[in-house]
């Protein structure tokens, strides 16, 4: 209802110029390899009090752009034609010193991650006067006081308090905050976003996003939102204009786009967006049997160290705290085990007891044999039951060749014999549908998702009976992202291998999984099978997070 | 920083310094050749070398030598000096200010030229000035002191040609403008040893911070070109170059001997020299002990330092 409130506006305001328009403007970077293209022929216009998406994927150009508008290229970017005009003026033609009055004034912008783009040694409280001070001349004491009341705006509480704070003090929402009240401080025409709540928890993305909303409605400011992420952009602005390879494909309202999207690319995008009604996962066995059970796990991080212990043995107890606390769950032979919950609830620890790579507490059994500690996981324990990590760049040695990283679990365990080994890795390599020749290759010379399904075939060579992906698909792209999962259905398919699906991403893991699991603050707080997951009596939490996700496609386009 | 932490860094020194003097004291008694011996000279009669090696304690166990010694110095007293017939405290704090003054003249002037250098070098990154900056301070630190001495000497302070002495020591208390005049060669020796490894620093640094997030950011604020670099890139970019500088402070120390011996600079490092090639047992292990705790504290403070550079180090 806000969109086609300020749509409306928009409408009414169309005789003036409008925010932002980019017109027939393309951008090359100069490389080794020649000029290649970033933007062709762009057009893009933003009419005052309009908020325009422009999504792609990663490389798609969406990030050059933006800094084509910010004229702050680096030093081998050749702009090749076209014009970018800011309230009908050219600022192309600008000198940096004019640039530099316009931005953080009346372009600001908003920067992914709120952690990385705010100085960790300089208060927050600095970080927003300094822009006043700047651009609109006030003293001080003004620049303060007038920081305090942004703050205010955007519903910190005790805003004079976080004036004082350095970074690592606030939170992310609150360090998100800051930079959208430094964005707002100074009358802005149009802001520009950047991803602003990829790096957030779930609920608090959604506060942000309410935020961003209720100040866009309170200032009438126009925006451009870049993401990769169709499904959350649907919920916040007016148009949409989807960017592929350097061109924008398609250009259109919200609606238009999602209910009738013209290209080819588009649709592919719409498709792979996780849908939690399209069910994708494999059946689980009629009979449910246990795998793993874990009673009563406990971590405790950050104990005290010796010297504490020695000298200041009344405070040794407070040092730490539990990174994961009574956590009882079981894992079914066969099935994918979902496990949600915000960065610090205690997910990836789970996954690492699992995997034995961390001391616990409590207990985990295993056909009926029970492991208390960590030293008492033997090399058995640890080939029938692998991980897979987040990152495949961090995962894969970058010295050793794809054949080497994916042969060394069958060599280990000795999987096959040893000459074999060679074929049952070209073997491994088309299960994960990579080319057998991928072999000689190393990790750099693979896409990140390619990298990934090394990641993954590594961990089925040891023909393992659970497999843990820790946020295996949340650093690629949406596209590549539906790929993996449906190779992890699979391969699920195919091995009868269960799966422990550790995610952030409500939507992906109702496609996949059987039964959820939610964490939050180590404690795991509510446990149900997926077609519950909408029933009356789920725990709060659980239905926060599910409200705070956008769900898009069939029910967006209604 | 809470004062907890403080406290455990200084017992911590404390143990060290306890460590040290059993290393000294275990070293200058398993030198070989009797003190009383090297005092009273070869032909000196058994009675006389038995009487001074009762006034030197020596004849009683190592271990309740070692605690008297330990005794004294807790009291403030090294000992005296066996040739100079002075005590320790005396003769070596004489020569520890003026090795102060040299020491810290050279600190204070690698950091006013080498941080601006680095800032320089970081700002022109790929172009001839930050080639011409790398080469003048690895030029710098690849010459032995006793080259970059004597090459200064030659062009500053030969006869009928350099503005400076060519060696000597004026207190500045005495003659302020004497004393700036005669500290310069040796404290520049030892500075240009050490440019290169702060500016270095700071320009390795320097350039991480200027490609950081939070720079792009400051930039894309529209604030000054000069306070993106002063405020938001500078500070941030001082800690590494604060522990090499407080790294390098133990270099100094041992810089310093040859230094002062090329510029005649009454200090620590020719008493130790003159202790050294006499046996000077006392004096020995007091400059030594010396030493060990002047290390020990400025790592204390470049800690300290940091922690002040950084809101986020905390220790606790």
């Amino acid at each position: 209802m806000s969109a086609a409130l300020t749509s409306a506006e928009a409408k009414a305001a169309s005789k003036e110029k409008p925010a932002l328009a980019v017109h027939k403007y393309s951008l090359s970077y100069r490389t080794e390899a020649g000029l290649i293209a970033a933007l062709r022929n762009i057009d893009l216009t933003i009419a005052k009090g309009e908020t325009v998406g422009l999504v792609g994927e990663s490389g798609s150009g969406k990030s050059s752009m933006a800094w084509s508008i910010m004229r702050y290229l680096p030093p081998n970017a050749v702009e090749q034609g076209g014009a970018i005009r800011l309230a009908g003026e050219e600022i192309l033609d600008y000198t940096p010193h004019e640039m530099a009055t316009i931005r953080g004034s009346r372009v600001p912008m908003v920067f992914q991650d709120p952690s990385t783009s705010l100085n960790p040694t300089i208060r927050l409280g600095e970080q927003i006067a300094e822009v006043l001070i700047r651009h609109r001349g006030l003293t001080k004491a003004e620049a303060y006081a007038e920081a305090e009341a942004a703050l205010a705006r955007t519903g910190i509480t005790h805003p004079k308090e976080m004036l004082q704070r350095y970074p690592h003090e606030a939170s992310g929402g609150e360090k998100q905050r800051v930079v959208i009240a430094t964005a707002f401080a100074c009358e802005p025409e149009l802001i520009i976003f950047d991803e602003p709540t990829t790096a957030l928890d779930i609920l608090t993305a959604r506060q942000i996003l309410d935020l961003f909303t209720r100040l866009r409605e309170e200032t009438n400011v126009s925006a451009l939102y870049i993401s990769h992420d169709l499904g959350l952009v649907s919920r916040v602005v007016d148009r949409v204009a989807v960017i592929h390879k350097g061109v924008i494909v398609e250009n259109g309202s919200v609606d238009e786009v999602f209910r009738h999207p013209k290209a080819d690319y588009t649709r592919q995008l719409i498709g792979a967006v996780p849908d939690p009604e399209r069910w994708i996962g494999v059946e689980a066995p009629a009979v449910p049997q246990t795998l793993i059970r874990l009673t009563n796990a406990g971590v405790h991080y950050g104990g005290p160290s010796l010297l504490q212990r020695i000298f200041q043995p009344e405070e040794a107890g407070k040092v730490g705290f539990w990174g994961a606390r009574n956590v009882s769950l079981d894992i079914r032979k066969g099935e994918l085990l979902g496990v949600v919950g915000e960065s610090g609830s205690g997910k990836s620890t789970i996954a690492k007891v699992l995997a034995g790579l961390q001391d616990f507490e409590g207990t985990l059994e295993v056909d009926g044999r029970t492991i208390g500690s960590r030293k008492a996981i033997d090399r058995a324990y640890r080939r029938r039951v692998q991980i897979v990590f987040q990152h495949p760049d961090a995962s894969l040695n970058p010295r050793q060749k794809i054949g080497t990283i994916i042969g060394r679990p069958l060599k280990l365990y000795q999987i096959v014999p040893r000459r074999q080994v060679k074929i049952r890795v070209g073997q491994l390599l088309e299960m994960v549908r990579l080319p057998a020749a991928y072999a000689k290759r190393y990790p750099h010379q693979l896409s990140g998702g390619e990298k990934q399904r090394v990641a993954i075939a590594r961990a089925f060579a040891a023909e393992p009976e659970l497999v843990i992906c820790d946020e295996v698909t949340a650093a690629l792209d949406v596209s590549v992202q539906a790929a993996v999962a449906e190779l992890l259905v699979k391969l699920q398919r195919d091995t009868g291998t269960a799966c422990l699906f550790i995610t952030h991403d409500l939507n992906l893991i109702r496609q996949l999984a059987h039964r959820i699991a939610v964490m939050r603050h180590g404690v795991l707080v509510d446990f149900f099978d997926r077609r519950d997951a909408r029933a009356d009596d789920r725990n709060p939490y659980t239905k926060a997070l599910l409200d705070a996700v956008p769900v898009q496609s069939s029910s967006a386009a209604a | 920083m809470s004062r907890g932490y403080l406290i455990r860094r200084l017992l911590a020194i404390i143990l060290v310094l306890a460590i040290v003097t059993l290393a000294v004291f275990a070293i200058t008694t398993i030198l070989p050749g009797n003190a009383a011996i090297m005092i009273l000279g070869e032909y000196a009669t058994p009675d006389a070398v038995a009487a001074l090696e009762r006034q030197l304690h020596l004849d009683q166990p190592w271990y309740m030598q070692y605690l008297s010694w330990v005794a004294g110095i807790l009291h403030g007293d090294f000992g005296t000096s066996l040739r100079l017939s002075q005590p320790v405290t005396q003769v070596v704090g004489e020569a520890f200010l003026n090795s102060a003054m040299l020491a810290l003249t050279a600190l204070a002037a690698v950091i006013i030229v080498a941080i601006p250098l680095g800032v320089l070098a970081a700002l022109k990154r790929g172009t001839v000035i930050d080639l011409a900056i790398g080469l003048f301070s690895y030029l710098g630190t690849a010459l032995p002191e006793f080259v970059t001495a004597t090459l200064l000497l030659v062009f500053l302070a030969a006869p009928n040609v350099g503005p400076f002495p060519a060696g000597g020591f004026v207190a500045p208390w005495e003659d302020l403008a004497g004393f700036a005049a005669h500290v310069i060669l040796p404290a520049a020796t030892l500075g240009l040893i050490l440019l290169a490894h702060v500016s270095r620093q700071v320009r390795s640094e320097m350039s991480e911070v200027l490609a950081s997030d939070y720079v792009r950011a400051a930039r894309l604020k529209g604030l000054s070109e000069r306070r993106v670099i002063w405020r938001h890139t500078l500070p941030n970019s001082l800690a590494p170059a604060v522990a090499v500088i407080s790294l390098d402070i133990g270099y100094l120390l041992g810089g310093i001997i040859v230094v002062e011996e090329i510029f005649a600079w009454p200090g620590l490092g020719r008493v130790l020299m003159y202790a050294l090639e006499n046996r000077d047992l006392p004096v020995i292990q007091a400059v030594t002990l010396l030493l060990a705790a002047i290390y020990a504290l400025s790592n204390l403070v470049s800690d300290i330092i940091i922690a002040k550079l950084d809101p986020r180090v905390r220790y606790a």
